[in-house]
Parts: C-alpha cells; structure tokens; sequence
C-alpha cells in the first residue's frame, strides 16, 4: 500500500545551516504516527520542510506515491494536510470566527463545518467576534484546532499542541485529541510528554539530530523505554 | 462656506480613493509605493485619450482597467522582490518606477494641459443651500464613496478579502492554510494600481491633466497614508477628509499658507501620535 505521506532522505535547514539529515518517515491514510525528540533536534523543522518554510536541500517528499515536484508554502493544504502549529501562529487581526474561517480556504466538504466546531468549543462560539489573540492559550489552541479541522484534512498535524497550556486544559484537548483519533483522520503527532503519544498514536519516530533513530509500534515498548531512546 | 466644504469634501473624497491603493499595496507588501502618484498620473491620461473617442464611461473603465494591468506587472516585476528589504530601497526603487512613468507620459502625451470635459448628463449645476454646485463634483463624491464601500465590504466581509488580511499579518499561515499567497500580491498590487487608476480620471474633469500632477498628488497622498497610520484605512479616511477640507477652506481663507497646511498637520499629528491616527504604537 502506498503511503499518504513519504518522506525519503530528506535533507533541510535554514540558510547554509542543515537541521535535517537523511531524514525517512512515512505515515500511510488514516494512521496514527508520533514523532518524538529532545528539544531543537528538527521536529518543527519537518512540519516547516513541508509548508515550505524551511529550505529543502534533497530527498523527495511523496504524497500518495508520487514525488511533489516543488513544494510552496499552500502545498501540503492542497495535498489535504492541515497543521496546528507550534505557537498556535493565530491571527490578531482576524476574529474567532474568521481565523476558523481561513482554515477552510480551499472549501474542501466534510463532516467539519463552523458549527460543528463551535459544538466541540461552546466558547470559540460565545468568543466568535473576538480578535483571536484576546483569548487565553487554551482557547487559542481550540481556534488552532478549529482552523485545522475547517479544512477537513486527510491528515492532521499537530506540533506541540499541549505546550504552555495549563495541566486542565491539556487534559481537555487530550480528550478531543482521543475522539478526533476515532473519526479515522490521520494524525501525525510531534510530542515530547509521552501519555498523549501513547494515548492517541499507534507508530512512533524518535529523531535526534535530525535523522531518525529509532522507530516502532507505541504498543511494542514500555513507557520506561521510549522515555530513554528519546533522552539518548 | 457650505460649497468650500463640499468643495473639500470632493478633494478629500479623491484623496481617500487614491489613498486606499496605498493602504492596500502597503498593506500586503510593507512597500511604501512613492510610484503611486504616477500611476494616478498614468490613469488620468490613458481614460483621457480613451474617452475623446468613446466617451466618459469607456474612459473612466479604461483608466482603471489599464492601470489594473500596470499593477499587476509592477508586482511581477518589481514589489515581489521588495517586500523584505531595507525601507531605503524600497523609497528609491519605487521612486525610480516613478519618474520612469511620468517620463513615458510626457513623451506619449507632452507637456502640455489638457482638460476634460464632463459628460453631458453630470455637466449641469445643482442647487445646493441656495448656492449652485457643479453636478460633476458629487458625482466625485458619490463615485469615491461607493468605490470605498466596495474595498471595505470586500475586504471585511469577502472570502479572499479575509485571505488579503490574513496574508497582510503572516503570509505563511495565510498560505498554510491553503492560500495562493503568491498570486495575492500581483493581484492586490493591481487593485492599488486600479484605484489609482480611477481616480486620476474620475478626477480629470475636476483638476486637469498636466505633467506635475502625478508628484502633486503623490505628496498629498503620502501625506494622508502618514497622517492616518500606515496600513490603516480608518485612518486614511479621517486624514483625506481633514486635508480636503483644510484645501478647501486654506485656498479661500489663507492662500498664501495653503499649501504648506498639509505639511503642518502631518508635524502636529505625528508629535503628538507618530504611529499616526490609525496605526498601532509599534
Ligand atoms: N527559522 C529558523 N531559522 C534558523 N534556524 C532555525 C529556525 N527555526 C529553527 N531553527 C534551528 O533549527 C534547529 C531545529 O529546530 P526545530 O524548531 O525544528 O526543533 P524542534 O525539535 O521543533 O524543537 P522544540 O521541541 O523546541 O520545538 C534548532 O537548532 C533551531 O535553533
Ligand atoms: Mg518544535
């Protein structure tokens, strides 16, 4: 079976600064893939390699088998990829609802509509003509959430959602993370706090320095274990 | 006094429309296009020669039409590679666009005045508080009013008016999202461009064509964007109508400091706000 997302020997940075070394990952439809690491080994740098915002020095990504010629900052929106990025990146100049609007750019049908997500987050609707930047972390994180899921995305990927958030709250989106998980959209998940990994994922990469060190079934190893390879 | 502020009314009007390009292409770029005034020039006298064959409406599309498609190639061409460089450069290079155009305009058209007539139906006058008011003025004002509604409902209420927004705060979220940002530019750039555009003809019968008027206008422009707050088009709007006025009751009132009133205002307000009326304190 072909996978959703390759990527093959990718090689990527920042100017003349190469983060990403030889880098082999890939996540087929509908899977659940986590991608694990110290900080500032390359996580973010793979989300960025694939909004083109990092500069991309070889390999190839593919996207259902085929190898993406060249890949601009809307590629991965219109490969059905939608990101919640670290830092939540919301707009302060858009309300609520139209930084959930933006989400759904490309206008791709599915079950995520805004009312649907104004029922996961009653108070993104109570909030709707707020700038976005005016709610606390939390419910930012929800419009970030919200945004993605507009797009009614084949693949989902999340990058740090619970850091910064407050222990209640990420208990909250662990749980939407668990129902989201049952709808079937793949998720690619980068974390470095390993219940939610076990929690929700089903595949797991750990990255140091920019490659791939070690990967396997989340189901396959102890808590202890994946909690050591990332430390290594 | 009535007529001196429908007067300033119908300059201030005519600067807010050439102003809103600005706003729009500063907005979406972060270059400050010193080009505009040409462009305004450029306008005014491609709809002249188009409307002495076809008449006014043909004229006035033409002006805003052409200029759309100059704005578009200017984006190509020359704003793309401009939206991060040094402020400097962007003065100089967008500067040059503009001497580059006033040049093509005097040897299209020489340096000689022209003026146009306004079409029949809006040349008439209309009795305004007991005082006659050329037709052709509020025809000025009701043309700029609704060209800013249509900015303003497209860009607040428009599907890609909220993708011009939001590339305006962070082009990559924009685009990951799904937005062609990078047919955003040659586009919004066009718009300016086509604003501009309309305004030099709509303003043609008004104030006449001649050579100095691109720079003329650019100051007076530039003046408004300053006053109002970069990028703000509340403020751009708020500022046009204070200078129209200022114009309009300068010119009659103290003609001899008339056109320094400009400058004063945009010292007093930016001592007192230098973000500017509408811009954010950075
Ligand atoms: N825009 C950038 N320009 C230059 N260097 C960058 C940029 N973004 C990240 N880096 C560098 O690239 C390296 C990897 O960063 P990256 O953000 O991918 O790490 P990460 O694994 O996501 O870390 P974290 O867990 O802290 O989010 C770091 O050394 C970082 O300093
Ligand atoms: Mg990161």
């Amino acid at each position: 079976m072909t996978a959703l997302l390759e990527l093959r020997n990718v090689v990527a940075g920042y100017g003349a600064a190469r983060i990403l070394h030889d880098l082999n990952l890939s996540i087929g439809e509908g899977e659940r893939v986590s991608v694990i690491g110290r900080n500032g080994v390359g996580k973010t740098t793979i989300v960025n390699t694939l909004l083109g915002t990092s500069r991309f020095m070889g390999g190839e990504v593919l996207y259902r088998g085929r190898a993406l010629p060249k890949i601009a900052g809307h590629t991965a929106a219109t490969c059905g990829i939608a990101v919640v990025p670290q830092g939540r990146k919301i707009l302060p100049n858009l309300t609520v609802a139209e930084n959930l609007r933006l989400g759904a750019a490309l206008g791709r049908k599915g079950r995520w509509t805004i009312d649907e997500i104004y029922r996961l987050f009653p108070i993104l609707h109570e909030r709707r003509n707020s700038s976005g930047t005016a709610l606390s972390g939390g419910q930012q994180q929800m419009i970030a959430i919200g945004r993605a899921l507009m797009a009614n995305p084949d693949l989902l990927i999340l990058d740090e959602p619970c850091e910064g958030l407050a222990p209640v709250i990420v208990d909250e989106i662990s749980a939407i993370f668990k129902n989201l998980a049952a709808t079937g959209v793949g998720i690619l998940l980068i974390e470095q706090h390993l219940n939610l990994v076990r929690e929700i994922t089903d595949r797991f990469y750990v990255i140091s320095k920019g490659s791939v060190v070690r990967s396997g079934h989340v189901a396959s190893v102890s808590q202890h274990d994946l909690q050591t390879s990332i430390m290594q | 006094m009535l007529t001196n502020a429908l007067n300033g009314l119908v300059y201030g009007s005519l600067l807010f429309v050439l102003s809103s390009g600005l706003v729009l292409v500063y907005g979406l770029r972060r270059v400050v296009n010193f080009s505009h005034g040409a462009l305004y020039m450029l306008g005014a006298y491609i709809g002249y020669s188009i409307a002495l064959r076809y008449g006014f409406t043909a004229g006035v599309l033409a002006g805003g039409i052409a200029l759309g498609l100059v704005g578009i190639v200017l984006d190509l061409l020359v704003f793309r590679n401009l939206s991060d460089r040094n402020p400097l450069v962007t003065v100089i290079v967008t500067f040059g666009v503009f001497l580059v155009l006033e040049d093509i305009v005097k040897s299209v058209w020489g340096t000689q005045n022209y003026t146009l007539d306004p079409p029949a139906a809006l040349a008439g006058v209309v009795e305004i508080g007991g005082n006659p008011f050329p037709a052709y003025r509020l025809f000025i004002i009701g043309a700029s009013f609704l060209m800013a509604m249509i900015l303003v409902v497209w860009l607040k209420f428009g599907r890609t008016g909220l993708f011009v927004r939001a590339a305006s705060v962070d082009p990559s979220v924009a685009a990951m999202c799904g937005v062609r940002t990078d047919l955003l530019g040659p586009a919004v750039v066009g718009l300016g461009a086509a604003f501009a555009g309309f305004s030099g003809i709509i303003a043609a019968p008004f104030l006449s064509l001649h050579p100095a008027m691109g720079s003329e206008i650019l100051v007076l422009s530039f003046v408004v964007s300053v006053i109002g707050g970069l990028g703000s088009f509340v403020g751009a709007f708020v500022s046009a109508m204070l200078l129209g006025q200022m114009q309009a009751f300068g010119t009659v009132y103290m003609p001899e400091l008339a056109s320094l009133l400009p400058f004063l205002l945009m010292s007093f307000i930016l001592i007192w706000r230098p973000q500017g009326l509408g811009g954010r304190s950075a």
